[in-house]
């Protein structure tokens, strides 16, 4: 056996400095308004600010804990709820749900419509290709899925009776978090909460896969269960989130990217980790989304998908470049 | 004498393209309505919407125009511009209705309107219904008031606008610049009225937002977008609203 004492040292040091960065994002949040950065009244912090950086955090997290599930369970780097097309599914079901009037009368049913979005969307892309669907092709069908779901959403809400959800297409393809409400909180928190839970215990099913699904299989590990779970918990996490903020894409791909230099390839001490910076890095691109009016001469802030796929995308091609031959 | 054609001949099938040209259309001169556009059938947008229902309706454009044989088509300064220079050039008489922005323009636009449609007179009995419903005009505003007109999306009315017009009219003070008001700026530095449109369309981000429980702190009054839209008589009752 080696040494287990150093790695566990330095990866609690890595958590509880993540913990600390988290903590120290969340206060920049409460801090930083709209277009503004100064004194806020009780009003603005509890019912404007706190909302946005409580779902900022939660979704983030949740965006780069299912990537990094999604990577080991589908032992493909490239996987992520966005790329995969899980993302703009939810997008879809969510939106049908808001501009039809369904959410109108039964609020709750705003995040169902995106969980829905989001299992549709897995069944899709796990029934056409199936668990054994090799690198490139699964990125191939989650591309088609994510075009094909982007479409949709451009098409219903084109046909939605509101005259306003024409020029909304943007936040539900490139998300954003802004004006949201406590509310928001009350109906996103708890599916992205028991999707979190869910996806933190396959730490030890996505070791075992890394090792082939026969070896997984005879350590009790069920791949295909493993999979399903994780199916599960990507389709509460991603579609809650995409009901209450839309299509923020780039977060779970890069994020397990961003930690494996300082952590390494075992996918199970990368949940956490990956929990902790997902909120973080959300939290502070939506911090930076506020402060653009400020920093440039612009009168509205760009969408925060804008701003995770302008630092997301490189990622993407630099991972791409390192598997090509 | 040769009774011949000549192009100042007054209009006898009018197709309007514009909602707020439907409803001018409707209030001056009904006889002569060939088409109107599909807005003005909306009961939330259109003062006339129910009168709208007996007329036939056309979509913005040429070629469906064209089908109602019309010698007068009447747009807005903005949209439908193709196909308004589409129709000019096919030899048909094109006039674009300016929004007015305040009430001498509205009597102004009657009047400049119904001579267009060769019923000069009916601008005067029109006016007269607007002043007759209007609070005397030149009194001081009613105090230190002042108020902010939030449309969706956060956009104000500032001036220019018929609605300040309307606020201005009703004795109160416009805090509105023509400007985005986001919602953190909102509560920052509150007006002490807030005036938004009456939602009849459902849930969508821009209307959401005016619903939002952090402006509940603010008092508020609700106006239906169907007196504020377009600007025309029915402004009167935009302010009567507001001198409540």
């Amino acid at each position: 056996m080696r040494n287990q004492e150093r790695p566990a040292c330095a990866a609690r040091r890595l958590t509880m400095g993540l913990a600390l960065g988290l903590v120290c994002a969340a206060a920049a949040s409460m801090l930083v308004g709209d277009g503004f950065a100064g004194p806020a009244n009780t009003l603005i912090l509890t019912e404007i600010r706190l909302p946005r950086t409580l779902l900022a955090l939660s979704i983030g997290g949740g965006l780069g804990l299912s990537g990094a599930v999604l990577q080991g369970a589908l032992r493909n780097p490239l996987a992520d709820a966005g790329l995969l097309g899980i993302t703009p599914a939810a997008g879809l079901g969510a939106a049908i749900a808001f501009y039809w009037g369904l959410a109108n009368g039964f609020p709750p049913a705003l995040p169902l419509g995106g969980m829905l979005g989001a299992a549709l969307g897995l069944v899709c892309l796990l029934g056409f290709g199936g668990r054994r669907l090799s690198g490139p092709a699964l990125i191939l069908t989650g591309v088609g899925l994510s075009a094909l779901s982007g479409a949709a959403i451009s098409l219903a809400l084109t046909l939605a009776p509101n005259p306003f959800a024409l020029a909304e297409i943007a936040f539900w393809l490139m998300g954003g978090l802004e004006d949201r409400a406590l509310s928001h909180v009350a109906m996103a928190l708890p599916p992205i909460g028991l999707g979190v839970l869910l996806l933190l215990r396959l730490g030890p099913g996505l070791d075992a896969l890394t090792l082939g699904e026969d070896t997984a299989a005879s350590l009790g590990q069920s791949p295909v269960r493993t999979l399903r779970l994780a199916a599960i918990g990507c389709a509460l996490t991603a579609g809650a989130s995409a009901a209450v903020a839309g299509g923020i894409g780039f977060v779970g791909l890069a994020v397990p990217h961003l930690l494996r230099p300082s952590i390494g390839q075992k996918p199970s001490a990368l949940l956490l980790p990956s929990l902790l910076t997902g909120a973080i890095v959300l939290t502070l691109a939506d911090i930076l989304v506020r402060l653009t009016p400020l920093l440039l001469p612009v009168s509205a802030a760009p969408p925060l998908g804008v701003l995770t796929a302008l630092v997301g995308a490189p990622f993407l091609v630099r991972i791409a470049r390192r598997a090509a031959p | 004498m040769l009774a011949a054609a000549s192009p100042a001949k007054t209009a006898q099938r009018v197709v309007s393209l514009n909602l707020c040209a439907d409803q001018w259309l409707m209030l001056l001169a009904p006889e002569k309505i060939a088409a109107l556009s599909p807005l003005a059938r909306d009961p939330a947008l259109s003062f006339y919407a129910r009168e709208a229902q007996n007329y036939a309706q056309t979509r913005a454009s040429a070629e469906t125009v064209l089908a109602f044989r019309p010698d007068l088509v009447l747009g807005g300064v903005f949209g439908a511009r193709t196909a308004l220079s589409l129709l000019e050039r096919s030899g048909i008489r094109v006039a674009r209705l300016d929004q007015p922005g305040n009430f001498p323009a509205i009597r102004a636009g009657l009047r400049a309107t119904a001579a267009l449609l060769g019923v000069p007179d009916r601008a005067e009995a029109a006016i007269a219904a607007m002043d007759a419903a209007l609070p005397p005009s030149g009194q001081p505003p009613r105090g230190p008031e002042n108020v902010l007109v939030w449309q969706p999306r956060g956009w104000t009315s500032g001036p220019g606008a018929m609605m300040d017009a309307v606020v201005r009219r009703a004795g109160l003070i416009n805090a509105g610049t023509g400007a985005r008001v986001g919602l953190e700026a909102l509560l920052r530095d509150p007006p002490s009225l807030l005036i938004v449109g009456e939602n009849t369309a459902g849930d969508s981000l821009a209307t959401n937002l005016l619903r939002h429980p952090a402006v509940r702190a603010i008092p508020t009054r609700t106006i239906p977008a169907r007196l504020t839209i377009c600007p025309g008589p029915w402004s009167a009752e935009a302010v009567g609203i507001l001198t409540r």
